[in-house]
């Protein structure tokens, strides 16, 4: 059951990850690598603060805005030096690598002892609880700090989402949709497609460095390789979001990119219990990734060749 | 209203493929006048709307339009003044976005774009009522996205968008050139009603003689980045399509002594 609950938890935290990344590459079609050194960012930042003793929803926060301005950074290597996308990417992770160890100071910092969101989810379950160490669930016994730590996540996701969601049928957001969607005729409309890609770029890697801070904040440390594959991950929720809710009407994407996230999250879960070497878990979502990528073409040249035969 | 003058423009400068497309061009339009603009393939139409458009910063020359030097705007400064249909259907509308999607973003065209909602009830009934005045059955399927709307539907739509707000200047580049017949005559009709109706000032490239004749109140035509001819008032009125394949044939004759060979019987016998 802890495992579940870990996984369900860790789920949720990455699907602002997902989120990110469905802006950057579904929105977008920008392949933006940044995501990488964004969850770290976002992580070092909350964790830096957290040790330094700031309040950890200002600590979260100062992670947020930290990935913003890396996504910025990327949007403007992109469009204002006309550096091709990938490579912008790629050139703002490395840097964040040298910088995240300067935040941090060292490649892991440890926030045991530290007051986080975790540690205040836990108070808060103790003042409503009243102390009680197990709770029961559905006949399981679970901690109540788990029991909090995942109902709060939860309530943010389905905020950040919600706000997402908003925020793309506003005027800025509609806009912003159409620059990924037409380029050509949303600059005839008079909007400037360059600002609206860093500004995408910008709430991309903010939610992104979210996911990060919260992630750190779950797993009581942040690590200087936490983000490492993140980009891929991000991209496998997007697809299986996708294939679970089967259209391309924005809420129900958007919805379908967080439940992708928890339910990638606990297949791998389930997959690790059943003996999978963990060093292959990388390996095993590029793979899955590559396959999600390639089966709709495959499909599509199957079904010709069969209506041909 | 639009006043263009000495403008050119050379793509691929200094290279083998260095094409002078515009070469010191002057055009004046006037307030509410709607010229046609035809020319033989290259021959700089299209990139004289594209100029105009801002698609691209003019080498040399000014263009001012509706009292303001727009010279050096970028393209989405431009956009305030201008409305734009473009000769392929799929580039004029967002494919994956709704109707009404769409119809939101022209409304707000050239305008400051803010965190209120794109698409308000009040907003919908008057964009219901648009959209049943293209005549094209579409008011009904309003959250249903571009992308599954044919060719013809997609460009009366971008008239639409291009002119929801009334526009100083319209720009129609070949906009029917990728229709079939049937499509393209309710296009052109379509802008031709709402050219009379907001009295637009438009420049319209067009490759059919019979929209050439018969639309428009000036007629341009250009060839090798210049304007050869410039039909305007009685003049433009009786000209035929017969009338203009005739000049065609006059600048062909003309092209087959190339321009060297030309230029040395100008200096043996002039």
């Amino acid at each position: 059951m802890t495992l579940l609950l870990g996984a369900l938890t860790i789920g949720l935290i990455l699907s602002l990850l997902a989120l990110g990344v469905f802006i950057s590459f579904r929105i977008f079609s920008f392949p933006d690598i940044t995501a990488d050194g964004s969850v770290t960012l976002g992580a070092s930042v909350t964790a830096i603060l957290l040790v330094n003793g700031v309040h950890p929803l200002l600590a979260t926060g100062a992670g947020f805005c930290a990935g913003m301005l890396a996504g910025a950074l990327t949007g403007i290597l992109h469009t204002r030096f006309k550096i091709n996308g990938l490579l912008s990417g790629i050139l703002v992770m490395t840097a964040l690598y040298s910088v995240n160890l300067h935040v941090m100071g060292k490649s892991n910092l440890p926030l045991l002892s530290t007051r986080t969101l975790a540690t205040e989810a836990e108070g808060l379950a103790t003042f409503v609880l009243g102390g009680t160490t197990e709770i029961g669930v559905l006949g399981w016994e679970v901690s109540p700090r788990d029991a909090a730590v995942l109902i709060l996540v939860f309530a943010a996701i389905v905020v950040a989402a919600g706000l997402l969601y908003a925020f793309f049928r506003t005027n800025l957001g509609t806009a912003m949709r159409a620059t990924g969607n037409n380029d050509q005729m949303i600059r005839a409309l008079g909007v400037n497609v360059g600002n609206m890609i860093v500004l995408g770029l910008a709430v991309s890697n903010g939610l992104i460095a979210l996911a990060g801070s919260l992630l750190a904040q779950y797993q009581g440390f942040a690590d200087v390789q936490m983000g490492i594959g993140m980009v891929v991950w991000g991209l496998a929720s997007v697809i299986i979001g996708e294939a679970l809710v089967g259209t391309q009407q924005l809420g129900l994407v958007i919805a379908g990119a967080v439940m992708g996230s928890v339910l990638f999250r606990l297949l791998i879960a389930i997959a690790l219990r059943a003996g999978l070497n963990p060093n292959d878990l990388k390996l095993i979502t590029a793979g899955f990734v590559f396959l999600a990528l390639i089966l709709p073409n495959l499909l599509g040249t199957l079904r010709r060749r069969r209506a041909e035969a | 209203m639009l006043e263009i003058s000495g403008i050119s423009k050379t793509f691929h400068s200094g290279t083998p493929n260095e094409v002078r497309a515009l070469q010191q061009v002057d055009l004046s339009i006037e307030d509410g006048s709607f010229v046609v603009v035809i020319g033989t393939n290259g021959s700089g139409k299209s990139t004289l709307l594209n100029a105009v458009a801002g698609t691209f910063i003019v080498d040399t020359g000014t263009i001012h339009l509706a009292g303001h030097d727009v010279t050096h705007w970028p393209e989405h400064r431009r956009a305030q003044l201008i409305g734009r249909v473009f000769q392929n259907p799929f580039s004029g509308t967002a494919p994956d976005m709704s109707i009404a999607e769409n119809l939101a973003l022209a409304a707000r065209r050239g305008q400051s774009r803010g965190l209120g909602w794109a698409l308000r009830g009040d907003f919908r009934s008057v964009m219901s009522e648009r959209v049943r005045c293209l005549g094209l059955g579409l008011e009904s399927r309003i959250d249903n996205a571009i992308g599954t709307l044919s060719g013809g539907q997609r460009q009366a739509l971008t008239l639409l968008m291009a002119t929801w707000l009334r526009p100083q200047m319209l720009l129609l580049d070949e906009h029917t050139a990728a229709l079939d017949p049937k499509s393209a005559d309710q296009v052109v009709r379509l802008s031709r009603e709402v050219i009379e109706r907001d009295h637009l000032t438009a420049m319209m490239v067009t490759h059919s003689m019979q929209q050439a004749a018969s639309l428009g109140d000036r007629l341009v035509m250009m060839h090798r980045g210049r304007i050869i001819h410039d039909f305007r008032g009685a003049e433009k009125r009786r000209l035929r399509p017969a009338d203009l394949l005739a000049r065609f044939e006059e600048v062909r004759r003309g092209e087959q002594l190339d321009e060297s060979a030309a230029e040395l019987l100008r200096r043996a016998y002039i």
